[in-house]
């Protein structure tokens, strides 16, 4: 039971990082119905950013996390720029290509900055651990957990509170209205571009400690928020977080059982079965009604 | 070759010569060329084959694929396993290298090919994965992540074709059969298929063509083109391990197909060899030449989304060197008389409900040969419900349609237009490349067995078959008085004679009732006049009509009887002059309350 | 006429040609049958479709201005349809459409939920749970949220229940009563004519009549432009 706990938290952590890659690719999604391929990139440039960063300033994760937001979400700005709005009235693949280009883009450069070499950014608050129970709870997963969980509701909070977050709502679910109420659309949408890269660039710099960071991670993490977002249902921004936790658990204890490998493969195979039973996800009616 | 090849043999060498000079510059450079060189061209030749496929699944059918790269790196584990291990020779391993890979796509095509955009893309490289995973775990199988060494060469019938310029030349000899295979498939009326299904599968539905069978056949084929370009790579190699199969191998396949052009043979060529030697050429660039792939693929998606064949073909076009095509001498078909006054349609209790609207409440409805029946009724009546229904794009929940005797009931939509009920589209999105002589040619084509990928091998949607169904497309435009737009780009059809092409292709598939659906939308005073005219017309070749219209003065004098629907309910039906004078219809159109005025 | 608020001559695609001028504190109706260019008449003075010809908005040329910019000159768009966000609540569906700050959002709010006070019962539901005709009220107090000058509304009674209709049709009196200019498309001539100050007829994308409710029954335009009464066959006409 105790492992299985220290299990199940560990996959909680990992899961609370993958949230926030999923949140912002959902975000984009229903900004922009595009996919942006580049988002799992964008988590591994936040990661070696979070790295090159610790090695300027010396300063813990923490002091450092709003400065590889900031930094991402300027990068955000750049990858709507380049890739979304010279292709917004083309097909939604477009798109799709165009950030497969800026992701062999952020990959390439990274290799050149920072060679193929791990990287590892520092930890949040520092090492340690604490005990509850028989359970280790490392202050770094903790972090994580407390983290994610405070970027998600921030949020949502930015949606459901603020003026600003109306009127990304509004041009998320019918751009034209929006435009008709006066709302400046592509504004809205560079933003979405902007929040979705910061939290990618948050989720990097959380799990290059642990996990280390290399310019090719982006591949899978782009594949679990996908999986996530068609979990939580498509479009549904809940739905995304609940299935990123659902996938780092998934894995994680799978991954304890059997290994990593197994575990990719099953969610592979979950996520081929889910779009042949129920391709509208399980939780919520998705699209139809999103907010 | 057609009549006007024959006139004027030089422009049908034209047209060849570019790929002539090509091919001897090739030869030419291969006679000269080092072994290293040598053996880049050979590489260079396998991605010419995998764009090849690639062209299929993304170019031509317009679906994302990301499983291109596994496919490739299945056919190379597939020669490596069978060569090295077992011992097979080329000719054993080289056609199971393409027959394994199409086999798994025919496998994965169920699930995954009836989803829409992303969802295809995604699910594709969930494959991919799957497999990269299979490969890098496959124990002694695959090597593991290390991989299979000892490849063998290629072997043919106990020959092994030593490497250098024998070797090249078996590659090049698949990229030229490729490339002959390609051409043939897409250059006929099948190619136009394409064209349309990626444009609008809404339209492709409406010429009668089937989505799911032209996105299988590309989805098909790609995995086999894939398959032969990763047994070339192993044999040239020696070597196979997961980096075969990695992500960057589809990245760079949709690179090169992306910046040499989707739909053009000449975009695979163009797109591999640059992308293949542009690393060889900026030496100084080394290492950097992903950061130049990326770069460039996002430039050529932003500037040039046909590629660069696609540009210089839209550049050639510009400049006014491409030939129009001869029209040919439209068929006598001849004008049937069709009998009139027999039943055709007969409808009862048609329902349906969307959510928790019921959208129709039992609908009763006939319509005799030759008759025309007008539907009117205030917006959400449930006029365009009723004709999805009968068209069978939307599902009845309950009701019957019986047409000339057979129940439709049970049969999807493209089964219900075989069976004799065509439909006009508001606004569909056919491609720019197509003119309305050949979108028509399409629809009489897809009543014929001339058009797929086997009837595009065996010749048949090219040729004398194609100028027949182009001739017998000319007539049914000129039945309507509309041959005069026949070379016109379907998207750049003037909004006034749109109805008259539209209507062309409904009878080209020879129906036997035609339901419009608000026909004189936008028309003026004259041309609803054309329009009526030609409603009668139809009429009298024995068609039902079942016109949808709002405009009553132009509906009441053409139809024969008018039907109001209200709230999903026929609240009034019989001749135009007693509907005009009806109070409920002169209450929804006039707002005369009853008691008023 | 009293000073012209809107002037527009807008010919396109599924509209020849329509010239007409909406004044302050006016409602004006446009009828016609589907198609007859109502909706893209509409569409067009909100910047949502393309249009050649001149529009001008209180004598400012704003025919080359996107539709934000039209929203921000204060024309507001009550869609065919409503097209609200689904997800929202009613509160912020009205304050989305505000361009002022939170206390001046506020009293807005508050003056729009006098105007539809079962709006100010469910501030916090979402736009999909109302009824057909509180939706109908929410997309109208969406777009006085930023008190517009000209307010366009594309069939506005639609799918609603005849109470309903006559409510809503009070409401728009009151927001003509209150210096706005009223332009709305309608299909039900009945209503048209009861509301409406003036009406222009559309058929096959041209006005094809203008004037006062009274003037229009009187002249029989009517019943030619919607019935074809005494119009001789089209399909008999000699080309």
């Amino acid at each position: 039971m105790t492992a299985f706990l220290q299990l199940a938290f560990n996959g909680l952590a990992l899961g609370a990082a993958y949230a926030l890659v999923a949140l912002g690719f959902v975000l984009v999604l229903n900004a922009t119905s595009a996919v942006n391929f580049a988002q799992g990139d964008l988590v591994m440039a936040g990661g070696y950013g979070a790295a090159a960063l610790a090695a300027l300033l010396p300063l813990p994760g923490l002091a450092l996390l709003p400065l590889v937001m900031a930094a991402m979400a300027v990068l955000g700005l750049a990858v709507a720029a380049l890739a979304y709005f010279p292709l917004m009235r083309r097909p939604a693949s477009s798109v799709f290509i165009s950030t497969i280009a800026v992701g062999l883009l952020l990959q390439n450069g990274a290799l050149h900055l920072f060679g193929p070499e791990p990287r590892a950014a520092p930890p949040v608050l520092g090492g340690g651990q604490m005990h509850l129970g028989h359970v280790v709870l490392s202050y770094q997963s903790l972090a994580i957990v407390v983290i994610a969980a405070a970027l998600v509701a921030g949020q949502r909070w930015l949606f459901a509170h603020t003026q600003l977050g109306r009127r990304m709502r509004a041009t998320a679910q019918d751009r034209e209205m929006a435009a008709a109420l006066g709302i400046p659309v592509r504004t809205m949408i560079a933003l979405t571009f902007a929040l979705a890269a910061a939290l990618a660039g948050a989720s990097g710099a959380l799990l290059s400690n642990q996990f280390f960071v290399t310019p090719t991670e982006g591949g899978a993490l782009i594949l679990k928020a996908y999986i996530a977002v068609v979990i939580g249902g498509w479009g549904s921004l809940e739905g995304a977080v609940l299935g990123a936790l659902l996938i780092g658990v998934f894995e994680t204890l799978v991954a304890a059982w059997f290994d990593y490998i197994t575990a990719e493969a099953l969610l592979y195979g979950v996520l081929l079965l889910i779009l042949l039973g129920r391709p509208q996800g399980f939780y919520g009616e998705a699209a139809g009604r999103r907010a | 070759m057609t009549s006007a090849a024959l006139a004027q043999p030089w422009r049908g060498l034209g047209a060849r010569a570019p790929w002539a000079i090509a091919a001897l510059a090739l030869i030419a450079y291969a006679g000269f060329a080092s072994p290293y060189e040598l053996r880049v061209l050979a590489f260079a030749g396998t991605q010419v084959v995998l764009v090849l496929g690639y062209q299929f699944i993304f170019g031509h059918a317009g679906a994302l694929s990301l499983a291109q790269g596994a496919f490739f790196g299945i056919g190379a584990y597939v020669t490596a396993v069978l060569g090295g291990r077992y011992g097979l020779g080329f000719l054993g391993t080289f056609p199971l290298s393409i027959l394994i890979p199409l086999a798994l796509a025919a496998i994965v095509a169920a699930p995954v090919l009836r989803l829409a955009s992303h969802y295809f893309a995604l699910a594709t490289l969930g494959l991919a994965q799957l497999a990269l995973l299979a490969a890098v775990n496959g124990g002694e199988f695959t090597g593991g992540a290390l991989g299979l060494t000892g490849v063998p060469g290629i072997v043919l019938l106990g020959w092994t074709v030593p490497r250098g310029i024998a070797f090249a030349a078996v590659v090049w000899l698949v990229v030229a059969a490729g490339a002959w295979l390609s051409l043939r498939l897409t250059r006929g009326l099948t190619g136009r298929a394409y064209a349309v299904l990626r444009g609008d599968p809404l339209a492709a539905s409406a010429i009668g063509l089937s989505e799911q069978h032209l996105r299988l056949a590309a989805f098909l084929l790609s995995a086999g083109y894939a398959g032969a370009a990763g047994a070339l790579d192993a044999h040239i190699l020696g070597v196979v391990s997961s980096e075969t199969m990695a992500f960057s191998v589809m990245v760079a396949c949709l690179a090169m197909t992306v910046i040499g052009g989707s739909t053009r043979l000449a975009g695979a060529f163009i797109g591999a060899l640059l992308l293949t030697y542009l690393p060889e050429w900026l030496r100084s660039l080394e290492g950097y030449s992903l950061l130049a792939y990326g770069a460039a693929l996002l430039l050529a998606i932003v500037l040039a989304p046909s590629g660069i064949a696609g540009a210089v073909a839209g550049t050639i076009a510009a400049l006014g060197r491409v030939r129009r095509p001869v029209l040919p001498a439209p068929a006598e078909l001849p004008e049937p008389q069709g009998p009139s006054g027999l039943p055709l349609l007969v409808v009862r209790g048609l329902a349906k409900r969307f959510g928790g609207i019921e959208a129709l409440k039992g609908v009763d409805l006939t319509i005799d040969r030759g008759e025309i029946l007008g539907v009117i009724g205030p917006n959400g009546s449930g006029k365009t419900t009723l004709a999805n229904l009968v068209s069978g794009f939307v599902r009845p929940d309950g009701g019957t349609v019986i047409l000339a005797g057979q129940s439709l009931t049970p049969l999807g939509a493209s089964a219900i237009a075989r069976a004799g009920i065509g439909r006009s589209f508001q606004h569909p999105a056919l491609p720019p490349e197509l003119s309305v002589l050949e979108m028509v040619a399409l629809a009489r084509a897809s009543l014929s067995d001339d058009l797929g990928f086997r009837a595009a091998l065996a010749g048949r949607d090219r040729g004398d078959r194609r100028e027949r169904h182009e001739a017998e497309a000319l007539h049914f435009l000129q039945v309507l008085d509309a041959d005069g737009y026949a070379r016109y780009p379907c998207n750049a059809l003037p909004y006034r004679a749109a109805w008259r092409v539209e209507i062309a292709r409904i009878l080209a598939l020879e129906p036997k009732l035609v339901i419009l659906d608000e026909p004189a939308a936008g028309l003026n005073e004259a041309e609803q006049g054309e329009l009526a005219r030609s409603l009668r017309r139809l009429a009298r070749r024995g068609l039902g009509l079942l016109v949808i219209e709002h405009n009553m003065p132009f509906l009441l004098p053409v139809a024969d009887r008018v039907m109001v629907l209200d709230e999903g309910r026929v609240i009034a039906s019989g001749k135009p002059e007693d509907i005009r004078r009806n109070p409920a219809v002169v209450a929804a159109y006039l707002g005369r309350r009853a008691g008023m005025s | 006429m009293r000073g012209r608020l809107l002037a527009i001559d807008v010919p396109g695609a599924a509209l020849e040609s329509a010239s007409l001028a909406v004044a302050a504190g006016e409602v004006v109706a446009l009828l016609g049958a589907n198609g007859a260019g109502k909706s893209t008449l509409l569409r067009s003075i909100m910047g949502l479709e393309p249009a050649r010809g001149g529009q001008r908005l209180a004598g400012e040329e704003i025919g080359a201005l996107s539709p934000a910019q039209r929203a921000r000159r204060g024309i507001g768009y009550v869609p065919e349809g409503r097209r609200l966000f689904p997800g929202m609540s009613v509160r912020d569906t009205l304050l989305v459409g505000s361009r002022e700050g939170t206390a001046a959002a506020e009293r807005r709010m508050s003056a729009v939920l006098e105007l539809f006070p079962m709006l100010a019962e469910r501030l916090m539901t979402p736009a999909w749970q109302l009824s057909g005709g509180q939706q109908q009220m929410l997309a109208i107090g969406r777009a006085l949220m930023s008190e517009p000058k000209l307010l366009l509304l594309d069939e506005p009674s639609l799918g609603l229940a005849p109470v309903v209709v006559d409510e809503l049709m009070l409401r728009l009196r009151g927001i003509a009563a209150g210096g706005a200019a009223v332009l709305l498309a309608e299909q039900s001539v009945a209503r048209a004519l009861e509301i409406a100050d003036r009406v222009y007829a559309l058929a096959m994308g041209r006005v094809v009549a203008e004037g006062t409710p009274a003037a229009m029954q009187a002249s029989g335009v009517l019943e030619r432009a919607f019935l074809g009464a005494d119009a001789v066959s089209p399909a008999r006409r000699p080309p």
